[in-house]
């Protein structure tokens, strides 16, 4: 008893104890669902057989229904153009910003941490703010467009089926262009100025010094944000059901919005379940490709 | 163009770029503000006449705002709690060894980070309708975002863990400090202000947290401010500037805090994530 209690104080049982717990607790509420979630999504389950484990076994039943389901193909078309039109958008306008905040002018550090903002806001506050300023008859969006000509009527952003999803990209973007921006100034700033500065002795312009050093350097910092921000858009919620919630006729639904529908809405918990397993197949392998960019770590 | 005039430059433009990504932000309050008729006025009007300012007491009332803001107090502070008390020792552990365990350990904890909280909810519903912890639906809550935010807050504050350099708590542990003793001593106030940091954010997606109250709680009176202003927001609603007196209430606490202690957060921010 008493090597157990200095084991606790003051040796391994210590160090066990505080990573055992965490990890017990992540376990317990993380990664049992996740087994269930798989688990579930190879069998029979309704409202009544909810709390069993023991259910009939349909085997890969869930998802032949699944993919027969006519909106399927669409959905899984709506969840590519998302994450390939937000990540896009997000990283290119944060790169443009960052760079332009990079020139460091006096007052540059403490406004481009004020664009942050959009970040921390609750998703649903930021849904709410867009939905109204793509508002068909009176968004403010439609307004400027109009005065710079770039439409000629009204667009309905939420309700217009080959728009709605348009209307939650632009919100995604808006949302986590700020965040592309500070975490790309972060790999800018670790860039050693003389190399710069040797590139212009040899006669580099700036267009030549943005492609052969900036690029390059800040290849990981790249690979991580891409692999982070496919990780964020893949788990955007709060902006579907704020803005179009998957309609109009489930023109601007996704994965992780219809698969929440089904288990909730609907009730057809296997198919929620065959969904989730699809979309964190994707989600692991993205994620083993950012811990592989972020393995090249210093100890400070 | 001297280098004086070439910041001022700098800075107009820089100004200019925040005015615009900022904009959604001002239309939000400054519609809340409006009437209802100027409100659907063409050509919008970019000031209001007559402010409103009594919208936001009377939104406040009528939405009954006291009780999902304290909800969403109540919601938020014990995730942090609960993800600060177990997350401050896992996040040390993980930042003072290095060897395979550890990188299992790291990579099973960014794991589960990046399940969408969208698809792990019926399981989590599953386990607490089983377990009974169901009938106190805010603690449900408490659990689940515990579970789904902790792995940021040990990737942040293993940072600054990674930060202390290890031979102040070697030097403590030569004089007669226990393990416990440098820890708590020694290393927990260095690290004290990425900790702080890390609270804060955690705080602020809890504030703001919507999938798990959403499907998990029921009763009304213990939803949290995102559940009601979802619920406020019908499909053909034209209440706009009251939605936008609610949201104005909801996040201006976020956005002072924020604001107020920005570039900590930034930094803190920037340590984690990347490296």
């Amino acid at each position: 008893m008493r090597r157990l209690y200095s084991s606790l104080v003051d040796g391994r049982g210590f160090d066990l104890c505080l990573i055992g717990i965490p990890l017990a607790f992540l376990i317990v509420l993380s990664g049992v669902p996740l087994v269930y979630n798989v688990v579930m999504s190879f069998q029979a389950v309704d409202m009544f057989s909810l709390g069993s484990f023991i259910r009939p076994w349909v085997g890969f039943d869930n998802y032949r229904q699944l993919i027969a389901q006519p909106e399927f193909w669409p959905i899984m078309g709506h969840t590519a153009t998302f994450l390939a039109a937000s990540i896009a958008g997000q990283f290119l306008l944060g790169f443009a910003l960052a760079l332009f905040f990079w020139l460091n002018f006096p007052g540059a550090s403490w406004l481009r941490g004020l664009f942050l903002v959009s970040w921390v806001m609750p998703g649903l506050v930021v849904g709410a703010v867009w939905n109204w300023l793509l508002s068909g008859d009176f968004g403010v969006f439609n307004f400027v467009l109009h005065q710079l000509h770039i439409i000629s009527g009204n667009v309905f952003w939420r309700s217009d089926p080959a728009f709605a999803l348009w209307s939650v990209i632009i919100a995604n973007i808006w949302l986590g262009t700020s965040f592309n921006m500070i975490m790309l100034s972060v790999g800018l700033s670790s860039i050693p100025a003389d190399l710069y500065e040797a590139a212009e002795l040899d006669g580099a312009g700036a267009l030549t010094r943005f492609w052969t050093i900036t690029l390059p350097m800040m290849r990981s910092s790249i690979g991580a944000l891409v692999s982070l921000g496919l990780i964020f858009t893949l788990q955007q919620f709060d902006l579907f059901a704020a803005i179009t919630a998957g309609g109009p006729n489930n023109s601007s639904n996704v994965a992780q919005y219809w698969a929440w529908d089904l288990s909730f809405k609907q009730y057809d918990f296997a198919k929620g379940a065959a969904i989730s397993v699809i979309m964190i197949v994707v989600v692991m392998l993205a994620s083993v490709y950012y811990v592989r960019s972020t393995r090249h770590e210093v100890r400070g | 163009m001297s280098e004086t005039t070439k910041n001022r430059l700098l800075l107009v433009f820089a100004l200019l770029l925040a005015a615009v990504y900022l904009f959604p932000l001002y239309w939000m309050y400054i519609t809340a503000l409006k009437t209802g008729s100027e409100m659907f006025a063409t050509p919008p009007s970019f000031w209001p006449d007559d402010p409103q300012w009594s919208i936001f007491p009377f939104v406040f009332q009528l939405k009954g705002m006291g009780q999902f803001l304290w909800n969403s107090t109540v919601i938020a502070t014990g995730s942090v709690a609960l993800i600060a008390v177990l997350g401050t020792g896992a996040s040390y552990v993980l930042a003072r060894y290095r060897n395979v365990w550890i990188d299992v350990g790291l990579f099973l904890v960014l794991m589960l980070q990046v399940l969408p909280a969208s698809l792990m909810i019926t399981p989590i519903f599953v386990l607490f309708t089983l377990t009974g912890i169901l009938d106190f639906p805010r603690t449900a809550v408490i659990l689940a975002i515990a579970a789904k935010s902790m792995p940021f807050f040990i990737v942040l504050v293993r940072a600054t863990f990674m930060s202390v350099p290890m031979e102040l708590e070697e030097a403590a542990l030569v004089d007669g400090n226990s393990r416990v003793g440098a820890f708590w001593s020694i290393v927990l106030p260095l690290a004290r202000n990425g900790i702080l940091v890390a609270a804060i954010l955690i705080f602020m997606q809890a504030f703001g947290e919507f999938v798990y109250s959403k499907s998990l709680i029921q009763e009304i009176e213990l939803q949290p401010s995102s559940v009601g202003l979802n619920a406020f927001m019908g499909p053909n609603t034209n209440e706009w500037n009251r939605i936008m007196a609610f949201a104005s209430i909801y996040v201006t606490p976020i956005l002072a805090t924020f604001v107020l202690l920005q570039r900590r957060i930034v930094s803190g921010l920037t340590s984690g994530a990347l490296k």
